[in-house]
């Protein structure tokens, strides 16, 4: 559905033209879309390639009634939940009480005058949308109540390594993007960056059972002594294939661990943009690229891992699909090399990570167009 | 959102009708395929020639379907990816999982 930010759209279904007229006009006056449909078979249709924020539609319409047009928007999911108001001439009590069984929000005579009708419906709107917020609100305070974070407030101390991140959530919604960073022991630090397929709200809650289980995969390959992080993604991802509530959800993942000791980082992916290596040594950028597949794809699937050895200055960049999208004039646009071509001559140019993030973020804050994580590891010795 | 372009006796080739695959339209086209696939029981085969741009959201849907479709021994094939398109799907190596052509001649060829 429309969200807060784009202009509110209703689908007026009438089989009286004039009527349809009117309505939209009146409508359009206080700042409201309509998309209007004469019958229920072309609401249908038009409903294949926008959905509105609210359905108003006639009882009586020949072919479909509006009853028949209200049961298969019930019967498809992605209808199902539109806000959706009979208009009707009839006062019939007993046809009210089966319209608002199947869960029309209203009923709304044809002779109320059409400025009536419009406050109406532009207070049910506002309603829905006030209380959808609510919701959210709510949700968000349960969840800092539950400590439960998918951004980390700091960064680890590690001898040798210097860590850094940055994270902005898609319009200011916390979204599928989730970081950690965990001190398994004194020796191993790991590294966790994913991304739930999705955006805002939805992806989000998901990020919680995705971070759960890496950390308890983390947390037994540790006790074991198994310090593998490509072991630990195929754990990860065996166990996300096995649970039924995250069917259908996907997220990629970069996992790395560090090893204090000596000073060696091993790196899997899981469907994750390949990874940014800066030599110092000789100002190059190179991509280190994971072979996983997306977890939650299939179970079985086998991910291998390899070792990134970083000298002093070196530095390795791991982000987010989020950065390398953008938005100009054109429309939106997904483009890796660019990214790496920016992040290139920034990286030459000695910038600090704080600098890349004022140069590359700020100015695009109109043109984001999804979450954006990018965590930044440099080597110190 | 999606048109039905050909139906044969083994596949059907539809064709995605906006320019921006995204949230705002990636649930619908979950729903509609995945209802194609359940009344027409054949291999859906999906042009995206009209596709600028791709979300994450979108390419979910396009994976649960996939996964829909394995569920049922049907495949789910790609034709008409733009080239940005085809380098996100390469660079996330969803190129091993879903079958990509150039286009639908190619497609129905092998």
């Amino acid at each position: 559905m429309a969200t807060s930010t784009q202009v509110k759209t209703i689908l007026l279904v009438d089989d009286n033209q004039l009527f349809l007229k009117m309505l939209s006009q009146a409508f359009k006056k206080t700042g409201i879309a309509c998309i209007t449909a004469e019958s229920g078979k072309e609401a249908l249709e038009k409903l294949g390639s926008l959905l509105p924020d609210a359905i108003l539609s006639d009882y009586e319409m020949p072919g479909m009634n509006g009853m028949e047009f209200r049961q298969q928007l019930m019967a498809n999911d992605a209808f199902k939940d539109i806000p959706f108001i009979f208009l009707t001439y009839i006062t019939d009590n007993d046809l009210m009480v089966k319209g608002l069984d199947m869960q029309a929000v209203d009923y709304v005579i044809k002779d109320t005058p059409v400025n009536v009708i419009v406050s109406k419906i532009n207070n049910l709107i506002y309603t829905v949308h006030k209380q959808q917020e609510l919701s959210k609100s709510e949700l968000k305070k349960a969840a800092e109540a539950l400590n439960v974070k998918s951004i980390p407030t700091k960064t680890p101390k590690i001898n040798g390594f210097e860590i850094d991140f940055w994270h902005r959530p898609y319009q200011d919604i916390p979204g599928g993007d989730f970081i950690d960073f965990i001190q398994a022991n004194e020796r191993y630090t790991f590294i966790v960056l994913g991304d739930i397929m999705g955006k805002k709200w939805m992806a989000w809650f998901f990020t919680f059972s995705f971070l759960s289980y890496i950390r308890a995969a983390i947390r037994f390959c540790v006790l074991s002594r198994d310090y593998s992080v490509g072991s630990i993604l195929q754990k990860v991802n065996d166990v996300i294939c096995l649970d039924d509530v995250l069917k259908d959800i996907l997220s990629s993942l970069s996992l790395l661990m560090i090893d204090n000791e000596t000073q060696i980082i091993t790196y899997s992916g899981a469907g994750d943009l390949p990874l940014l290596h800066f030599e110092a040594s000789t100002s190059t950028l190179k991509q280190i690229s994971g072979d996983g597949l997306l977890l939650g794809l299939f179970a079985g699937n086998e991910y291998t891992e390899q070792e990134i050895i970083l000298s002093k200055n070196d530095q390795l960049l791991i982000f987010t699909d989020g950065m390398i999208d953008f938005s100009d004039n054109t429309g939106k646009k997904s483009d890796y090399n660019n990214f790496v071509h920016n992040i290139d001559l920034m990286l030459n140019k000695k910038y600090s990570f704080k600098h890349i993030q004022d140069e590359l973020f700020e100015p695009s804050l109109a043109m984001q167009v999804d979450d954006c994580s990018i965590i930044n590891i440099r080597k110190t010795i | 959102m999606i048109k039905i372009i050909k139906d044969t006796e083994n596949h059907l080739l539809i064709e995605i009708e906006v320019s921006e695959a995204n949230l705002n339209n990636s649930d619908l086209f979950k729903a509609q395929v995945i209802q194609l696939l359940d009344r027409h029981e054949k291999t859906v085969i999906i042009d995206f020639n009209k596709v600028e741009y791709i979300d994450s959201s979108f390419l979910g849907a396009l994976v649960a379907i996939l996964k829909h479709a394995i569920g049922m021994k049907l495949d789910v094939i790609l034709v008409g990816l733009r080239n940005d398109v085809h380098d996100l799907l390469k660079l996330i190596r969803l190129d091993k999982v879903f079958k990509i052509f150039g286009n639908y001649n190619d497609a129905i060829n092998v």
